[in-house]
């Protein structure tokens, strides 16, 4: 069967980030900055395609928001086309990756880049909803596929 | 509105049509390594080629899920697929009688169509007919369409009763642990149960086919050689949209015909559809016959409508029990009366021998909420019927979920009792005569029996539902 | 104003506690969660410690668990789509019944106040209700299949068998025993909140219903019986619900549960802002307009989500629970 999105476009990886003395400074009380989140999933890979949410421009630096204060991450991801019906699944992969990674004090919020996918709403709605997440993550099925995509190289 | 009985619509009534996790035909995703060099085009005839770096071409399998595999499936049923099936049953029948008319005399097929009990009985209070009278119009309604014979059911009907005596008698001398035996004739407690108990709960279900499948065989195997080499294309009226799903069934695929025994199943509601599409009632179609068509010689008969005894789903019950009661314990039931327990869709009657001792527990279980109960009761052990007439809907076949739903605002209960009343005042049907009929026309007992299959659940984990 | 202070904190869960229920005397309460178990929490020496814990009865998530009425009977709810009911006829609480029927999840089950009824629901949009016969004989009394979508949460009305649901299709429903035929139909349907319905809670009259929602709000709902005084119509049904209140701009995220003390008549909710909040109707205020004041409010009350709040029968304490794998036990005094 022909792939959904049989050629898509695939985009550079950004350049590798550059360390500053503050971040190698133990003193200093850890806050999690965009980059670093987009560093822990910028290799997810697709589920379809040999290739990462980066180069697939699914996912992109400028589209990740944090906020140390309230504890806050929103990321935003471009399905690569508006009739993906692998969204949902990307969309979990992403979610699975923070919640795995990030201090348990953040609130991650994983959405659609508004505009860009058919069913935005609902697939919003059931990325949001922690229950449905946690009661997915016990099927044995999916999390196969899903650590799939996230393990990587 | 789903037409389908609850136990098929509690699975996965969804408006998207992908292939769920129980979808037995799983899309296979072909893990090329693909590089952003491939490139896909459509050619001339649909179909999708890719030409790959070198420049070759090769063609693409497309992977087709077909409404019969859907149908056949029974995995999940869609509002989508609701609607499909609609549209593919009346236009489908219209089409056919169209282009049957429209053909050269040697390619036309040879349309049978083949009326059940209820749903004269529910269109005869929608147009306010009496039932004999109803069925002449309806046999009318189909002559003026195109068809070229209609039957009564009733003969498959009493079939079926027969048949499924005979199975009960050997299973209760010689088979006791495949007790209880639980009715065949529902496609939306077979299907659930396929789906959802599979090897556990089938060998209690009664390998007997329904009436739809039953006259199916009659009139496609038994009846083959009257037809002169035609076609024949068969069409059966029903009060739900399970029976759907029935007749695409693999096991009622004729392999000698290449043609599924039941071609096409219209229900009640459809009928009322048709007729307003047009701008007509019943009323206004001609009163026509049945036929006979097992008989020599063909014989139209004026309409004479008739039904079983015991309940409006076809009495298996009431006819199991009366014959085992005979034969089993020497007693003649005349008058067989049932308890209700926990609620009126779910009733018992334990027959006592002429030694005061129960011989014999029969029960009716309609409805979801009681088929769940039957079936625990089976998985702990607790089931001591050696009988039980199992149908998806509440109060039975009279209410199934495509019959017409009242129209002057009547209560549906209301309605039900009006049908149950109707149903009761119809003569009943002489078995002896059938069974005498049957020694003759039924020479394979194949004909009249089936098979069932578990559905696994496959897990294709890309489309997991969660 | 009242406050809430913080008598203790229990941390013998591994993973998430969903949720944690009172038994009905009030001295010993539960709580259950990720890790497949139920823990039973009792006091001793003026402190709570967990004496009793019920494991392998399920084979994922527990959501949520209900004391019967007597006190007798555990309900168990799971991931694993059963339902398990526990008793302690041996002397010490065993499942010895499981109830299976659903197609996914199980999300919530419920006691009705006689006992005699149970009702749970699932993420295959059904409801269940189920009779309590003798010798411990559950069967299924009616099936409902009226909501569009995954079903979070039933509760029973406090003195009737009237049967309340919330749902991710951002409705309640309600459901009554239609005594012809014996069959459940949905009298009302409560659409307001914008987005999935996680929790709802009875007044103790039962004629006023509390529900917390996805979409930050809580709302209170009034029943209009038929014949009202006010002269809301109710067309054939027996009674129409109305939203007479919205309390919005207090939560920041999902609240995901709601607790109203049958006591004291204070709201507790809790929410996925950490944070524990306490509702007090104002006096004077108008039966079909009430306001409702916030009267307490503990920031940080947990480290993640709080997922349950539920106060004792006596309306004294308030336990919750939270992602944080923390049950915490509260005092609250005026």
């Amino acid at each position: 069967m022909e792939l959904e999105n049989v050629n898509p476009n695939v985009y550079n990886k950004v350049n590798e980030r550059l360390i500053t003395a503050e971040e190698q400074d133990d003193n200093v009380v850890d806050e999690i900055d965009t980059r670093e989140v987009f560093d822990l999933i910028r290799g997810i890979n697709d589920p379809e395609h040999p290739l990462s949410l980066e180069e697939l421009h699914v996912l992109e630096e400028s589209l990740i928001e944090v906020d140390n204060d309230r504890n806050l991450v929103r990321v935003l991801y471009t399905p690569t086309i508006p009739h993906c019906s692998m969204a949902t699944l990307i969309g979990l992969s992403i979610h699975v990756k923070l919640l795995r990674c990030l201090p348990g004090r953040f609130k991650v919020t994983v959405e659609i880049n508004p505009g860009t996918h058919a069913s935005e709403h609902s697939v919003n709605k059931q990325l949001a909803d922690k229950e449905r997440v946690a009661a997915a993550l016990e099927n044995r099925h999916l999390i196969k596929v899903i650590n799939q995509c996230i393990v990587s190289n | 509105m789903s037409h389908f009985s609850g136990a098929l619509q509690l699975t996965d009534l969804d408006d998207f049509i992908t292939p769920s996790q129980e979808c037995i035909k799983p899309v296979q995703i072909e893990k090329t390594q693909t590089t952003t060099g491939a490139k896909i085009s459509i050619g001339e005839d649909g179909s999708y080629n890719q030409m790959d770096v070198s420049g070759s071409f090769q063609k693409l399998e497309k992977v087709e899920i077909t409404l019969a595999d859907c149908l056949a499936c029974s995995g999940c049923i869609t509002s989508a697929e609701g609607v499909l099936i609609t549209q593919q049953s009346q236009d489908e029948l219209l089409r056919v009688f169209q282009e049957n008319k429209k053909c050269d005399k040697n390619e036309a097929k040879l349309i049978i169509v083949s009326i059940s009990i209820q749903p004269i009985l529910s269109l005869a209070v929608r147009y306010n007919l009496a039932p004999n009278e109803c069925a002449a119009r309806l046999a009318g309604y189909f002559k003026h369409l195109g068809a070229d014979i209609v039957v009564d059911m009733s003969l498959a009907e009493g079939f079926a009763v027969l048949e499924n005596q005979k199975e009960f008698l050997n299973r209760f001398k010689n088979a006791p642990k495949t007790l209880p035996m639980l009715a065949s004739s529902c496609p939306g407690f077979v299907c659930y149960a396929e789906k959802t108990h599979g090897n556990f709960i089938l060998p209690y279900i009664s390998t007997v086919k329904s009436p739809q499948q039953i006259m199916g065989s009659l009139l496609k195997s038994t009846l083959s050689k009257k037809w002169d080499g035609k076609l024949v294309y068969h069409v059966t009226v029903m009060p739900c949209y399970d029976k759907k799903l029935e007749a695409s069934r693999s096991e009622f695929f004729d392999a000698d015909s290449q043609t599924r025994d039941v071609d096409c199943v219209i229900t009640s509601i459809e009928l009322e559809q048709m007729l307003t599409r047009e701008g007509i009632t019943l009323l206004d179609m001609p009163k026509s016959t049945y036929s006979q068509p097992w008989l020599d010689g063909n014989e139209e008969i004026e309409i004479q409508l008739t039904r079983n005894l015991g309940s409006g789903s076809g009495g298996y019950s009431d006819n199991i029990l009366k014959r085992a009661a005979k034969e089993l314990i020497g007693l003649e039931c005349d008058e067989i009366v049932y308890k209700n327990l926990r609620n009126p869709d779910f009733k018992e009657i334990l027959l006592q021998n002429n030694q005061g001792e129960v011989a014999l527990r029969f029960a009716i279980a309609n409805g979801f909420r009681n088929i769940q109960n039957v079936v625990q009761k089976l998985k702990r052990g607790k089931c001591h019927y050696h009988y039980i007439e199992v149908m998806a809907c509440p109060s039975g076949c009279l209410n199934g979920g495509a019959q017409a739903r009242s129209q002057d605002g009547t209560h549906s209960k209301d309605l039900i009792v009006a049908l149950e009343l109707m149903y009761e005042k119809l003569p009943v049907l002489n078995l002896y005569e059938i069974n005498e009929f049957a020694k003759v026309i039924i020479s394979k007992e194949e004909m009249m029996r089936t098979e069932y299959k578990a559905v696994e659940k496959i897990n294709t984990a890309l489309n997991i539902k969660w | 104003m009242g406050k809430l202070e913080l008598n203790q904190t229990l941390g013998k869960h591994t993973g998430r506690v969903w949720n944690v229920a009172w038994h009905p005397k009030g001295e010993v309460f539960a709580s259950c969660g990720e890790d497949k178990t139920i823990r039973l929490w009792s006091k001793e020496f003026g402190k709570w410690s967990n004496k009793v814990i019920l494991a392998d009865g399920h084979k994922r998530t527990i959501r949520e668990i209900a004391w019967s009425p007597c006190g007798n009977y555990i309900a168990s709810a799971s991931f694993d789509a059963t339902t398990s009911i526990w008793d302690k006829k041996s002397g010490q609480f065993e499942c010895n019944t499981t109830l299976e029927g659903h197609e996914n999840e199980v999300k919530s089950v419920a006691w009705s106040q006689s006992g005699q009824l149970l009702a749970t629901c699932s993420r295959d949009k059904s409801v269940w209700v189920w009779d309590v016969a003798e010798e411990d004989e559950y069967e299924c009394a009616a099936v409902l299949n009226a909501h569009s979508q995954d079903v979070k949460k039933v509760t029973f009305h406090p003195n009737k068998n009237l049967l309340a649901s919330a749902s991710y299709d951002n409705t309640v429903k309600i459901f009554k025993e239609d005594p012809s035929d014996n069959d459940w139909i949905c009298v009302s349907t409560l659409s307001s909140h914008e987005s999935t319905v996680w929790s709802l809670a009875f007044d103790k009259t039962g004629s006023r219903l509390a529900t917390c929602s996805d979409d930050k709000t809580v709302k209170i709902w009034q029943e209009y019986a038929a014949g009202n005084k006010e002269g809301i119509p109710t067309g054939d049904e027996e009674s129409v619900w109305k939203c007479v209140c919205t309390l919005s701009g207090y939560h920041t995220r999902t609240v995901y549960d709601i607790s109203w003390c049958r006591k004291t008549g204070l709201i507790a909710t809790a929410c996925g802002d950490d944070v524990i909040r306490v509702f007090k109707e104002e006096e004077n205020s108008d039966p079909n307009a009430p306001n409702f004041a916030m009267v307490t409010c503990i920031e940080k009350s947990h480290q993640q989500d709080v997922n349950c709040v539920a106060w004792s029968p006596n309306g004294d304490i308030l336990i919750s629970c939270s992602d944080d794998g923390e049950i915490k036990v509260w005092k609250y005094t005026e």
